[in-house]
Parts: structure tokens; C-alpha cells; sequence
């Protein structure tokens, strides 16, 4: 009973703290909305209206059809070009263009007489992936035409492609439950991140270590009150995802709830280790920056897929909490997994929280 | 003048009164930098594939070979029941299935073109499409190959149009010649930025900002003395971070280094700027660091680093005009993989640079109302 209310103090007195800071509240409330609707929108992999510039040297009636295929499709913005060109490449240097297709002089007697018929496809690739997917996007093209036109080799057999869980692609079902992941852990982390180091910094500290309250007790205090904004702004988050972004949920909230928590539990116990750790709120808040903002970005697979990096870089992988709630997150939403397909995902979590919660507390006994 | 001077020294023993400062400041660049140009490949590889041959024949079997041979694809399993495939892509163990059907020989023989199917997780788009477009070049090539062997009962070819493809600037789309350019930036500006933003505030916050302000400084003294040490800092970052990525990534510079040198500079004062500003209006540490981190957020994924700005809806194009870095970012890839000069890069200096201007008089307006 005693032990209880002194924990509560800790907690009511870091809610009075929350609740007075106006500012910092509507900035932890309203940001992550508005971060998620404009990167829900911003961030797409598939490219449109890719500018191409045709150059034609045949100006015929077959290389025209060629040219037709290429501006009806969605990938490609075409602007063609007959007269002579000295220097093609200058398209390319002034971002003009982010493809160039040449149709050789003869393209049309080749059409007549060759089996295989070569056109030139320059491609601007300072953006590899881009250029990557601008090569898949003209072979389509060259296909269709191909196959419009009576050329194609008959392949002995066809291939279907099925894809599951998104037909149409869609970028932001990938890239929305990744935003809520990276607006959780940092939140979370520059949250409590200055919960002691402001103490410190200020000198209250000693008003509370002269307190009888146990360093645990403080530990868990002020851990407490940040769980339930940061949740909050979860609920928020997922919400407007669902609703503007039509994510759907396959999985169950129950499930979703507690790992989302534990997730937040996570992280909050990251500020605390750092709060622990740096001298002045301006090291602390920098510090929870460092290790949250680019490695959530880069390494949690929230954008570049981890199978592709590097052995050493997957290895640091494991230690980005955001990499496990990913897969949690996009895994009950749009999968609908379970709580027993995700429990290895959980387990590192739970091990990671508490890991960093216990190092927190050795780290305030001994310091503070 | 002198007066700056003993101002500086009292904000460079702040800055570095602490070790914890040393290794933010020099330390965490320098390993974010090792990390994140690692890491940013946008090449897709080891993609977990399962091959489902229901036919059995020599044909199947060697066409399961022709995916064995490449680092694109790992065989994680050859199951043959659909529930099982099935299931190891809920669990994350697949990510694509390749089915062969039965009797996907025999039909072959008596040109019934059957049809192989492809299943793919279509969670992460982006890895799903360029996956299957390399199991249909893989498959493309098989089917070419054997052609002798299927000769009898395939149709001549006729009059294909192919395409030719030739890279530009990057021949081996090599990820980080793209990539390092653009985290030089951010590691850039999280310093100057972040930094600056904090600084005022703290003497807010402690309660030291009027003992600096009954001191004779002038206004302007303060601000230049509350400026130049980030500025430094600034400059001396870059070039730090430059040198690695020629050191240990390799970056081929095209470009010229005085210019790049220059429109740095422009740069940091956009930086530098919207710092100060958002010390001026904040009154706590906290709230600065959580407005500053949505500024950079806000500038880092806006910015065209790591998607391209021209797939963003036209709306969200608009916005992203009032954001320095994605000019900074378009100038500094420019100049690495083009060798772009000055001359060619009007258009994002231009606004770069009355971005700044506005960002920094603001800034510098609302630092003297707030400061009376």
C-alpha cells in the first residue's frame, strides 16, 4: 500500500508536468498526425510520368506506333524529337529527361527484315533504383507492342503473377504501419530521454533522492504516465491511417494493443537508459535522436529491405527495436498474424525492455 | 569586436564542456555515416523464394536450377502443398512462390502452353515488383535456352523489338554514389540544426539569458557569438564527413569542391536560421528538440532522398518547394555524379538560397522582439 502510493506520487507529479507544458503535449499530439497524413501521401515507390525523350531517326509510320505504345502508357511522359541532335546527352545533364529512346534510321526496314531489332534506351542513373524500375517499365512497354504487333517470340509456356495481401501495390500500406513504428519509438525516447536529466539539470533531483522514495520506484514513475500519451498517439495514428489511407486490419486489436505496448515499453525504457546516462538535456535529447531517428529509418527495414544489406549491417539490425514492431505492426494489419506467429518478434522486445530497464536502474543507484 | 571574440570562447567551452558533447558532435556522425551508407542499397537480393515443382519432370527440375545460381534469390523451401506455401508467407519465412504445375512437361510437349505462376507477398511493393520482373528475365532466358531442346515444337520468332539499355553517370548503380551524397546533408543538418535550436533556449530554460543580456553585448554581438560557433562547426562536419566518403566509400566527386564549398554555406544558413528561429519561440529544451525533429523529419523524407520527389502526388511537390534541403540534396548529387557546375544550377540556387534569406531574417527579427 505504502510502496503503491509512493510510485503514484512519482507518476502523478510527472502527469502535473505533462499537463502543464502545453506546448510540448499539442506538439506530441498533433504531430505525428500531421507527419503521417503528409508522408502517407509523399511516400510512393512507383513511379509515373517518367519524362522521356524520343529521338527518332526512322519517321515512319512504324516507329510512330513504337513511339504511341510508349506515350499511352502511365509510366512515361514522352516529348519526341525528329530533327538532328548533336549532343543527346545534354537531356540527361539538365534532368530534362530521365530516359532517352533512340529509333535507329532503319528501324522500320529492320522491322520488315531482322528478327531482332535494337532500340536505345539511354537511362539517367544517378537514382539506381529508379533507373532499375524505368528498365522494367520499357520492356513492359516493348512487350505490349511486341505482342500488338504479331512479333513476339511465342514462349513455350505463360507466367501469372498473383500477389497477395496488396494486389494493386499500393506503396502506403507498406510505408504507413512503418511511419507509426518510427513516430512511436521516437516520440517515446525523446519523451523520457530528459525525464531524469532535467532533474538533474535543474537541481530538483536532490529534492526527490532526499524523498523516501526507492530509485526503482522513480524508475517506474516516470515510465508510467509516458506509456499512456504514447499509446494515445498510437491509437490516433492507426486511426487516421485506416481512415484516410484505407489500411486495412486483418488482425486482431487485442494482439495489436499489447505489443504496441510492449513496443512503447521498449522505447520508453531506451529514454530512461539514456536519460541515465547524459549530464545535460541538450546531450540527452541529441543522443535519443542519434539512435532513433536514422537507424529507425535505415535499418528497421521500414524503407530498404535488411536481407539486402550488408552480413555486418543485419547483425546491428537486430539491436533497432522498430525492426521487430515492423513486423508485428504490418504483420497484424495486413497479414492478419497473430499473437503466436509473432511471439520471437515479441520475445526480443521483452528481453530488450527489460535488459534496458535494469541497466537504467543500476546506472541511478550508482550515479545519481 | 573583441567582445565576440570572449563570447565565442564561452560558447565553445559550453559546447565543449562535456565528453558527451565530443561524441555527438564527432563521433555519432562519423559512425552514422559507416552505418547508413552500408546500408542504403537499393539493390534487392536474397529475396526468399519457394519453388513449387508439382510436375517432377527433367524440364522442372532444371528450370528449379536456373534459380539456384543467383544471390537475387534464396530457396528457402520446395514445398508442393498450397496450404504450406501458403502459410510461409504469412509467417514471413517466403516471400515469393514460383508453382510449376503438374504435367507442366507434357503440356509443354503438346503446346498447350501452360502456365507457371508466380505468388508474391505483395507487402513491400516495391521489392515484389522488381522480384518478379527478375523471375520473368530468369524465366525469359531458361525458355531461350532451350529452345534447341523444345526446337520441334516451337514457333520461329518473328521481328522482336528489344531494347538496348545504357546507363548514364552511374554505369553500375552503385547505391551509395547516390546515397552518400544525401546523408552528408542530414548528418549536416541534424548538427547545425539541432545544435543551434537548443542553445538559446537553454540559456532560457537555466535562467542565463539575462546575465548575458546585462552584460554590454549589443544585440547583434550576441547573435553573431550565438551564430558563428555553429557555423564553424558546420563547415568543420563537412568536411569531416566528406572525407569519409571519399576515404571509405569511394565517392567519385565530379564536381568542383570550392563550389561545393560555397553552396554549403548557403545552405547552413538556412539550417542555422530555422534553429534560431525555433530557439526563440520555444521555451523549453524539450519543446525545441520536438519541433526541430519535426522539421527535419519533415525536411529529411520531403527532400527526395529516399523517394524520388517527382513520385509524390503534385500536391505534396508544392510543398516540398519550401524545403532548402531538397535543393541541397539535388546540388550535391548533381555535382558528385554529374559534375554539375554553378551555371547549371540556377534553378536550386535560386530558391535555395531566398529560402535562406527569409528563414534567416525572420530568425533574426524575432530573436531581437523576444530578446527585449
Amino acid at each position: 500500500m505504502n510502496l503503491n502510493s509512493r510510485v503514484f506520487a512519482v507518476m502523478k507529479k510527472e502527469f502535473i508536468h505533462i499537463l502543464n507544458d502545453k506546448m510540448t503535449l499539442m506538439i506530441v499530439i498533433m504531430l505525428p498526425i500531421l507527419q503521417l497524413i503528409i508522408f502517407g501521401y509523399a511516400l510512393n515507390m512507383e513511379i509515373q510520368h517518367i519524362d522521356m525523350q524520343v529521338i527518332d531517326y526512322d519517321r515512319t509510320i512504324s516507329s510512330n506506333s513504337l513511339i504511341d505504345e510508349f506515350s499511352h502508357s502511365s509510366y512515361f511522359h514522352v516529348e519526341s524529337n525528329t530533327s538532328f541532335i548533336s549532343n543527346i546527352e545534354r537531356y540527361l545533364y539538365s534532368g530534362k529527361a530521365k530516359a532517352i529512346l533512340i529509333i535507329p534510321k532503319d528501324f522500320s526496314e529492320m522491322l520488315k527484315r531482322d528478327s531482332q531489332i535494337s532500340v536505345q534506351l539511354l537511362i539517367d542513373a544517378s537514382d539506381p533504383n529508379s533507373a532499375n524500375l524505368i528498365k522494367i517499365y520499357c520492356q513492359a512497354v516493348l512487350s505490349k507492342y511486341n505482342i500488338k504487333h504479331g512479333n513476339i517470340y511465342t514462349m513455350p509456356f505463360t507466367v501469372s503473377h498473383s500477389v497477395w495481401y496488396n494486389p494493386d501495390l499500393k506503396s502506403s500500406y507498406f510505408f504507413v504501419p512503418g511511419i507509426l513504428a518510427m513516430l512511436l519509438v521516437m516520440i517515446s525516447a525523446l519523451l523520457t530521454s530528459i525525464a531524469i536529466t532535467r532533474e538533474k539539470e535543474l537541481g530538483t533531483m536532490e529534492q526527490i533522492l532526499v524523498s523516501p522514495i526507492r530509485s526503482w520506484e522513480i524508475i517506474i514513475g516516470k515510465v508510467v504516465p509516458y506509456i499512456l500519451l504514447a499509446f494515445i498517439d498510437a491509437c490516433l495514428v492507426l486511426l487516421v491511417g485506416m481512415l484516410l489511407f484505407h489500411i486495412p486490419f486483418q488482425g486482431s486489436v487485442l494482439d495489436c494493443t499489447i505489443l504496441t505496448l510492449l513496443y512503447i515499453i521498449t522505447a520508453l525504457s531506451l529514454g530512461i537508459l539514456i536519460s541515465t546516462i547524459a549530464q545535460t538535456q541538450q546531450t540527452a535529447l541529441m543522443f535519443a535522436l542519434a539512435i532513433t531517428l536514422l537507424p529507425t529509418i535505415m535499418l528497421s527495414g521500414f524503407i530498404f529491405p535488411i536481407r539486402s544489406m550488408p552480413l555486418l549491417l543485419q547483425a546491428v539490425s537486430y539491436i533497432v527495436p522498430a525492426k521487430y514492431y515492423l513486423m508485428i505492426i504490418r504483420g497484424i494489419m495486413i497479414k492478419g498474424n497473430s499473437l503466436s506467429e509473432l511471439y520471437v518478434q515479441a520475445i526480443f522486445l521483452l528481453v530488450m525492455s527489460v535488459g534496458m530497464l535494469s541497466i537504467a536502474w543500476k546506472r541511478f543507484k550508482t550515479h545519481v | 569586436m573583441r567582445k565576440i571574440l570572449y563570447l565565442l570562447q564561452k560558447e565553445f567551452k559550453q559546447i565543449f564542456r562535456t565528453r558527451e558533447m565530443l561524441i555527438i558532435i564527432f563521433g555519432m556522425p562519423l559512425i552514422q555515416m559507416l552505418l547508413m551508407g552500408f546500408a542504403v542499397t537499393n539493390d534487392i537480393k536474397h529475396v526468399r523464394m519457394i519453388i513449387s515443382d508439382q510436375d517432377h519432370s527433367v524440364y522442372s527440375r532444371n528450370l528449379k536450377d536456373a534459380f539456384l545460381h543467383t544471390d537475387r534469390f534464396d530457396i528457402v523451401g520446395l514445398q508442393t502443398d498450397p496450404n504450406q506455401y501458403a502459410q510461409a508467407i504469412q509467417q514471413w519465412k517466403a516471400q515469393v512462390v514460383l508453382i510449376i504445375p503438374q504435367h507442366f512437361y507434357r503440356d509443354l510437349y503438346r503446346l498447350r502452353q501452360p502456365s507457371l505462376q508466380i505468388i508474391a507477398d505483395g507487402l513491400d511493393g516495391n521489392t515484389a515488383t522488381i522480384a518478379m520482373g527478375y523471375i520473368d528475365a530468369i524465366l525469359t532466358q531458361y525458355a531461350l535456352q532451350n529452345q534447341a531442346k523444345l526446337n520441334s515444337f516451337v514457333k520461329p520468332q518473328i521481328h522482336l523489338v528489344q531494347s538496348q539499355e545504357r546507363m548514364k553517370f552511374n554505369e553500375n548503380l552503385n547505391s551509395s554514389q547516390y546515397m552518400v551524397p544525401g546523408i552528408i546533408v542530414i548528418l549536416l543538418t541534424v548538427i547545425s540544426l539541432m545544435l543551434s535550436s537548443m542553445n538559446i533556449v537553454r540559456e532560457k530554460e537555466i535562467g542565463t539569458l539575462e546575465q548575458l543580456l546585462v552584460t554590454p553585448l549589443k544585440k547583434h554581438q550576441l547573435l553573431l557569438g550565438k551564430l558563428i560557433p555553429f557555423l564553424l562547426l558546420g563547415i568543420f562536419e563537412m568536411l569531416m564527413v566528406l572525407l569519409i566518403a571519399q576515404l571509405i566509400f569511394g565517392i567519385h566527386m565530379q564536381g568542383s569542391y570550392p563550389q561545393l564549398a560555397l553552396l554549403s554555406l548557403i545552405f547552413l544558413f538556412t539550417t542555422l536560421g530555422t534553429g534560431l528561429l525555433i530557439s526563440t519561440v520555444t521555451s523549453t529544451q524539450q519543446q525545441a528538440m520536438f519541433v526541430s525533429w519535426f522539421v527535419m523529419i519533415f525536411m529529411i523524407l520531403l527532400s527526395g532522398l529516399f523517394v524520388p520527389i517527382e513520385n509524390m502526388p503534385i500536391g505534396m511537390q508544392r510543398i516540398t518547394l519550401i524545403n532548402p534541403m531538397r535543393y541541397f540534396i539535388f546540388i550535391m548529387r548533381s555535382i558528385f555524379e554529374k559534375g554539375s557546375s554553378i551555371t547549371d544550377l540556377w534553378n536550386a540556387i535560386i530558391p535555395m538560397f531566398s529560402l535562406g534569406t527569409l528563414i534567416f531574417i525572420t530568425s533574426v527579427f524575432s530573436f531581437q522582439k523576444r530578446i527585449k
